[in-house]
Order: structure tokens, then sequence, then C-alpha cells
């Protein structure tokens, strides 16, 4: 059975747990106080059941503190024994939908981009409409570069789409966007436990890319980022499909133009803090690369207390926005409040998700911007 | 009590039935599932948990991050218990003037260094399991750690206790009725712990032999902060599981580390040797927290803890080395820690066999004038050996606790788990 092939990939790492619960600086440990919310909680679980001393059906009321965490990877910096506990989280997921079913609220949004192609309910047609807003005049053309504006973006946060779009313009970059054409790329399916359907759409995206002869892809969403610089891959490969696409973030994009010259920033007095979204930062070690971007733009940049590889998530990711809201709100909060503590009036992110998370947390008390939003204005 | 967070699910009451040990399969008959997990947000709400447990006649286990290895924060089978989980009581304040913290029970050590940093205070001693173990659990299970070279062991840091049995809530400065004694004599509801100004540390690392690292510690203890030793076995195993995060390997060879508040270049006078290593010293400090880091070679890994006298530790290192052991040795006043690792695998049959090598370390130990490091539930029969006044404090247990509900069977031996412990020691 592919459930016990996948926990028998997993026992060695599951036994390696030392559980010193240094992990328990998990967000969501931090805000639930159980062990099944903790990820050595999780780990123990686990261990439970490969030793068959929990049964599958036990788990019946508890297992959806399983589908807590965020996914965010604080708990894979600071473990003791080097253990790969996003992989271990998103895995054990995938047996446990199966044998129980997603939770409601991935249910739902599994079904709306069954439907849709995204996770919002959003209609498909209404894909590109923000592109269409742009100009009459754009013409979508064949290119090497593609532009992946990702759900959110499309359908939520239209202006941080925008403003990519703006700024190729702006700095002459050859790029073409695939409109109704773009699925989701199937994060939030890979953090959910429905891998199955990030297939699909990883199928969906490839044949699109290929046919308009992509070779890099450009994505203004951490999450998209992530999983289509790091789960793709994997993902082709088990099909056997050829994977040798380019994916940059528009952090790094930014960066490159502005070096480069191709892009002219105004330098603007104004202090600022930036937030690491945890699909960027702790999962594909991007930390510099959005600073050094905001030092060139003149922002006088303050850390909050945790930054960088111990940055606070802002607590939607992993399905947990979807299905655990009050959840969410509370580390989203506790992140805004990071930032008020350093008496800084703007937060700045790298990723739609966490812009659209921090700014309903904020409740307008703190003005949450995306990078590229900032440079567009800037440039 | 409905009003306190508690939880009866199963798998939560499974989730909190382990410390950070794999017992074998004899001992594990020993370890059942509590009736119930509370967690309390003040005092009054311990007390009610308390009543509700003599009127039940229930035992009661202090847990605070479940970071030990004696089996201290287990619920000892066949006795109903419930398990009191400190996570909602962790407040604590700083009086800066008096260098004292005030903490409650869950704290945990290294969320108070950060913020006493930031005042420029800094804790005495704190444990290895710092970055996630609680003020009243160290306080418990007692010992020693992080500059116990120059503060003295936890007891010794401590001024003051606060203190819920089932008479009531007092305050007390005999820390040793309380200390060492894993919640048998009370529960801890409120610590005053001594701080220090804070200090920058240099760290510098010598290879050099256990032999030559205690008269080089006995030399220094007065001027250095901390220090510890590090066998060549354990820096090798090591090297195999950082190898893919640090760039650089550690020499495998014996590495003393010391650390004090003077410059490197005044650590390496202060040794009169000139073949130490601040770049070594520095990362090997940094990593004081990741000792269980070569269980990715295990996957399990047994540890031995004991207490030596100084003169005695260099024979003891060399007959553990013949043992196989990856030894890490932290120095304190009087005396020095020593745990010894052995790696192992908790899915094979002959688990339980390779326990008997903790056992043999530890009586190797008891050989050279030297005691097992703590007690709980599973060394609880080496308590009249291990804790100074063990009968006056057997009399206050039973003074306080005449129901033996506080923790039963921890520290102060009762049911057949020692039986079996002593026959394992005969046999090992």
């Amino acid at each position: 059975m592919r459930d016990d092939t996948l926990f028998k990939e997993l026992e060695k790492e599951i036994f390696i747990c030392a559980q010193c619960n240094f992990c328990r600086i998990c967000p969501v440990y931090y805000e639930e106080g159980w062990e099944s919310s903790s990820p050595r909680g999780r780990i123990y679980l686990l261990k439970g059941i490969l030793k068959r001393e929990i049964k599958f059906e036990e788990i019946e009321g508890i297992v959806q503190d399983f589908f807590k965490c965020t996914t965010c990877g604080i708990c894979e910096v600071v473990c003791q024994t080097s253990i790969p506990l996003i992989e271990i989280w998103e895995k054990a997921r995938e047996v446990f939908v199966k044998r129980k079913g997603p939770l409601k609220a991935h249910e739902r949004i599994r079904n709306s981009a069954l439907k849709n192609g995204n996770p919002y309910g959003e209609e498909l047609n209404k894909r590109d409409e923000w592109f269409k807003q742009l100009s009459e005049n754009f013409e979508i053309k064949k290119a090497e570069l593609v532009y992946f504006a990702g759900c959110t973006a499309s359908y939520r946060m239209n202006e941080i789409a925008k403003s990519v779009v703006s700024i190729l313009n702006k700095a002459g970059v050859d790029f073409s966007y695939a409109g109704r054409d773009e699925y989701c790329c199937g994060s939030p399916f890979l953090r959910t436990g429905q891998r199955d359907l990030a297939i699909e759409f990883f199928k969906k995206n490839y044949r699109e890319w290929r046919k308009r002869g992509v070779k890099k892809i450009l994505t203004s969403c951490s999450g998209c980022f992530r999983t289509i610089k790091k789960d793709y891959p994997v993902i082709a490969k088990e099909l056997g499909y050829a994977w040798n696409f380019e994916v940059i973030h528009v952090s790094q994009l930014l960066l490159e133009l502005i070096n480069e010259k191709k892009l002219k920033v105004r330098k603007k007095k104004l202090k600022a803090t930036y937030h690491d979204p945890c699909h960027l930062g702790r999962h594909m070690g991007i930390y510099e690369e959005p600073r050094r971007v905001l030092e060139l733009s003149g922002i006088e940049l303050i850390e909050m207390e945790d930054n960088k590889e111990r940055s606070l998530c802002c607590g939607a990711g992993g399905g947990v926005k979807s299905q655990f809201k009050d959840l969410a709100m509370k580390i989203g909060k506790k992140r805004v409040a990071q930032a008020e503590n350093i008496g800084v009036k703007m937060i700045i992110s790298s990723c739609p998700f966490c812009k659209l998370h921090l700014k309903q947390a904020s409740e307008g008390k703190l003005e949450v911007i995306d990078l590229v939003e900032l440079i567009d204005k800037f440039s | 009590m409905k009003s306190i967070p508690n939880s009866i699910h199963p798998v939560q009451l499974y989730l909190y039935s382990h410390d950070i040990t794999s017992p074998p399969f004899l001992i594990k008959l020993f370890i059942s599932k509590p009736k119930a997990v509370y967690q309390p947000r003040n005092e009054n709400e311990i007390l009610e948990i308390l009543n509700y447990a003599r009127d039940n006649r229930l035992n009661v286990i202090p847990r605070g991050a479940g970071t030990s290895g004696y089996g201290g924060v287990l619920p000892y089978s066949p006795y109903n218990s419930i398990i009191i989980d400190f996570f909602r009581m962790k407040e604590f304040e700083i009086d800066e003037k008096q260098k004292i913290l005030i903490a409650e029970p869950g704290v945990v050590w290294w969320d108070v260094e950060r913020e006493l940093n930031k005042v420029g205070l800094s804790l005495r001693v704190y444990p290895t399991s710092a970055p996630a173990s609680t003020i009243a659990g160290w306080i418990s299970a007692g010992g020693y750690g992080v500059g116990s070279l120059r503060y003295g062991g936890i007891a010794e840091n401590v001024e003051r206790l606060r203190i819920a049995d089932f008479s009531g809530v007092r305050e007390t400065e005999d820390i040793h009725l309380f200390s060492g004694l894993h919640g048998t004599t009370g529960i801890i509801t409120k610590a005053w712990i001594k701080l220090k100004e804070y200090e920058e540390y240099n760290a510098v690392a010598f290879h050099v032999s256990i032999d030559e690292a205690v008269k080089l510690v006995e030399n220094w203890k007065n001027y250095i902060y901390s220090a510890f030793f590090l066998s060549s076995e354990y820096i090798t195993a090591k090297n195999q599981v950082f190898r893919d995060d640090v760039q650089y390997e550690v020499p495998e060879k014996d590495t003393l580390v010391i650390v004090g508040v003077e410059n490197s270049k005044q650590l390496l006078n202060l040794s009169n040797l000139k073949i130490g290593n601040p770049q070594l010293g520095e990362h090997l400090w940094d990593l004081r927290f990741y000792s269980m880091r070569v269980k990715r070679l295990g996957p399990t890994l047994i540890i031995s803890e004991v207490i030596l006298p100084y003169n005695s530790i260099p024979e003891y290192v060399k007959k553990m080395k013949k043992m196989g052991a990856m030894i890490e040795i932290w120095f304190n006043k009087n005396n020095v820690t020593s745990l010894s690792f052995f790696l192992a695998d908790e899915r094979k049959v002959g688990y339980t066999l390779a326990w008997r090598k903790s056992i043999k370390a530890m009586k190797l130990a008891y050989s050279l004038g030297g005691k097992a490091y703590s007690t709980g539930l599973y060394l609880a029969h080496h308590s009249p050996k291990v804790i100074e006044e063990y009968y006056e404090l057997l009399n206050y247990k039973k003074k306080i606790d005449p129901l033996n509900l506080l923790n039963y069977g921890k520290v102060f031996p009762k049911g057949r788990l020692p039986t079996l412990m002593k026959i394992a020691e005969l046999i090992s």
C-alpha cells in the first residue's frame, strides 16, 4: 500500500527524533499548547503508529491537530537531529488524507480547484482580468520568460501582479503570461496532503510552458516559487518528464535589474520592516536579495525580533488559513505586534498570501505592502 | 475542574507518556497513560487539581518539557495518575536591582535568557536543554549545567520557591526539600532564581588528554566560567552528522573547551599552552545545546549520566572509551557531570540488552566514588546513595503527602520496578 510505503520511507527519521522539544518554538504549539499540535508530539504520534501503539481508528478527534501546522519550517531550523520535518508533515498528511479524507475546508478548496483551477472558487475565465485592465494594447507573445502570477495575485492581490508587469515593461524584459491557461501551482494541495491534485496542475502548467517555449519561470508568490522550484522537479522525475526550467522569484529579478541598471529606483526616505515569507526564506534560503533591494532603494530597514531563519510565520500557510481561521489570525496578529514593537508603520513582504493575511491581521494599523509594489512605485 | 484546560483523548494521553528516553520492552511494562492531562493557568487551579487528586486517589505528575531521561514525568503503571503540564504558566518578571528572576514553573530557560540580555543581565547557570526545558523542570530534576563550574548546581542558584501541596501554598528557602525530588514533595508554582551581570564569553579549544584536561581545569577554575571535554570518538561521530551543515570538520582528537570573559589571548596565556584554538572553541561552544545530534547515527541513543569526583574522571573516561562510549564531560565546581552516549536501534530485538551499557557505566562510576546524576523513576532505588539527607526527606514526604500521591514511585522507590532494576544491575 502507498501509505505503508510512505510511512516506511519516513521511519528512520521518525525514530531519530530526540524528543528534545527544541521545536517548541513552533508558532502553532505556542498558541495551542498541546503536544498533539507540537512538532515533537506529531513525530511521537507517527512513531506510535509505526510501533502499532496507536491505531488509525484512535486518531479521530485529534488528527486535525496534525493539520494545524503552517509548514513554516522553523522546527527544521532548530531540530537537534536535523530531521527533514516539512517533508514528514506533508507525507504524513497525505497518508491521513488517504485514510480519513481531507479536512472540510481543504475539501472545499479541492472541489473549487477541480472546477476552476484555483482554490478561491473564482471562475477560470476571470483569471486574467487583472492583466486586461493594464492596457488594451498589451499583446501576449511567445517568450522565454513566463510570468506565473499565481492564484492569490490573480484573484485577490491584483496590485502585485500588475506591479510585476509594470516593472518588466519598465526594464524592457520580454515576457509571456499564460492568462487563462495558467493553473494553480498546486501548493495548497501539496501542503494539505492532496498531492494527487497538485500533480494534475503540474501537468497542465508544464504542457503550457512547453507549448510557449518557456525557459525561465518568474513568480511573485513565495508559495508558487517553492512549489515550482522545489516540488515540480520531483514530480517531473516521478512522471518521467524532462525538467530544465529556470525558476526565479521576483525579489531575485529586482536585484538583478537594479544591479544591471535596467531598473532605476528613486531613493526614498522610508522606515519599514521586512517579513520573510516562510516559503521564500526557510524553504528556499532567500533572505538577502529582498533586503538588498530595499537597501538600494534607500529604505531604512528595521528588523523585527524574529527575522530571517528565525522569522515568525504570518500564520496563513499549510492550509491553516482556510481550515483554522482563528489560529491563523492569532499568529498573524503576533507577527504584526512584532512590527509594532519596533515602531515601524510599514511591513514589506514578498508574497501575496503573506500580504493578504498580515493586512487582515493588522486591521489597518500598519501598511502592508509587497516588495514589488514598493519598487514599482519608486521606479 | 472542568474549566481548567484538559484533555482525556487517548492519543493525547499517549503523547504525554514519554520523556527523552526510549525504554526497552521490560521497562515499558511499567509505563502507562495518565487518566487526564491538565494545564492549570494559576496557583488556584493547581490547588484545585491537588484536591481533586486527593479526593480521587490519583497520583499527580508535574511535567515541564519532558526533556529529562529518568522517567520522572512518566505515568507509573499500574497506578492511576494525572499529569499537570505547566504550559499555561509561563509568566516571569526580572528584579534588575536585586538581580533575581521570579518565574512561573513553565517558563523556558532560554526565553528568559533572551529577555535578561536585553537589560544587561544573564542566568548564572542553565541546563544544556535550555532551549526547551522549563524553570521548574530543571529545579525538580536537579543537577548541574552550563556555568556550574563557577556557580554550582541549580539548587545553589535558587533563592526561594513557592510550593503547592495538599495543605495549601507557601514560600520557602529550603530548596533542598524540592530540588532533585521530581515533584514528590510539592509542586513548584514560582521560583526566585539568582542572576548575574551579562558577560561576553570567549571560548578556546585545546587538544589535550583527559588527564591534562582535569589538571588544567583544576588550575583555572577560579578564573573561567565554564569548561567541557569531548572525547575523540564523540567528535568523530559529530563530524559524520554535522558534515552537511558545517563547513569545517573538527579535528578528531580529545578536546577541552574553556569559556571565560577573558579574551582568547588571555585564555591562552592562562593555560600556558600555545596550542589553543579560539575558532574551534567558539564553534564547539555554539554547539553546546546539540549534544544529541549524533542520534542521527542510531537512530536510538542510550545515555548514561553520572557525577564523578575530579580525581577519578581520567580512569572513568579511559574505561568508558574501551566500552565504545562517546563522552561529553561538563566540569562543575566540586565534581564533573559525565555523559556517555551509545548508539543503538530500539527497533531491534537486542535493544533491551543494549541498555546494560548504561547500567555498566553507572556501576563503574560508583566504583570510582561517583554516583547517578538523578533518580526519577528508573533509578529511584538509588536515591539513598544519590540524595544527601534522603531519610530526612523521606520523613518530610510522609508528613506532607501521607497518601503518597505526589509523583508516586519517583525518587522514593515503590512498586515492582525497583526490583527489576536491581536485578538488571546485578546481571549487567
